[in-house]
């Protein structure tokens, strides 16, 4: 578990510098980053979550 | 000493959870670790609900509690165990839980392996619904600074999923690591 120390890259791969990705492209990781976050953000809230809170009303602090 | 919240706050804070959560699973890849995360927020923003004004951005002072939160852990997981960015993140990359077809495993793996500070900014910017400016209070630091993540971000990420303009479809990220 001590290799793995760098982001996976092609060889010969440049980075289009700061000026940044063409509209397609954007738009391609951004639907996938709202899937991502809109996967989890959909799920109920899990009950040991609730829990606390209800804890926290009734007792104020810890 | 119990605290009196207002009815309207304790929703507001409720309705934030799912974001909340959004944000802390996207942000440290690793659900039961982001609920932790979620867990802690809700205690530390109870606790200092004083300092909150009624009325201001919730969303916002919530996921700057979460990402603070966050990060101190990291730094001091990162002094106490001595575990560079890329081996932590590949084994959160390949968590079991993270199913999905292909192509959206190898996004999540990607995402994990973007140093912490533009993931961040790109998962505020690009998901999570919040402005620069916003992201950039979040964050604490200048909007030229978000701007520049979130370039770099994306550059990265369209270079590990070996995305150009012609391999578009194409994702390039090895799932034998």
């Amino acid at each position: 578990m001590t290799q793995a120390t760098g982001a996976p890259t092609r060889a010969g791969v440049v980075p289009s510098s700061e000026e940044g990705l063409s509209p397609n492209l954007q738009a391609h990781i951004g639907r996938h980053l709202r899937a991502v976050f809109d996967e989890v953000a959909r799920e109920p809230i899990p009950d040991r979550l609730l829990q606390l809170l209800k804890d926290l009303e009734r007792t104020g602090d810890k | 000493m119990r605290r009196r919240v207002s009815e309207s706050l304790r929703d507001s804070l409720v309705g934030e959870m799912t974001n909340l959560r959004a944000f802390a699973v996207s942000l440290c890849g690793d659900r039961e670790r982001a609920d932790d995360l979620v867990q802690e927020t809700l205690f530390k923003a109870w606790n200092h609900l004083d300092s909150f004004h009624e009325g201001t951005n919730l969303k916002a002072w919530l996921f700057t509690i979460l990402r603070n939160t966050y990060f101190s852990e990291r730094r001091k997981r990162r002094r106490e165990v001595e575990d560079a960015d890329g081996s932590y993140a590949a084994t959160l990359a390949t968590l079991p839980e993270q199913h999905g077809h292909m192509e959206m495993q190898d996004f999540r793996a990607a995402l994990t392996w973007l140093p912490d500070d533009q993931r961040e900014a790109l998962i505020l910017v690009g998901a999570a619904g919040v402005s620069y400016d916003e992201a950039a209070e979040i964050s604490g630091c200048a909007v030229g600074t978000i701007k520049s993540r979130v370039n770099r971000a994306r550059n990265r990420l369209g270079e590990m999923l070996g995305m150009d303009e012609t391999t578009e479809s194409e994702p390039g990220i090895t799932k034998t690591a």
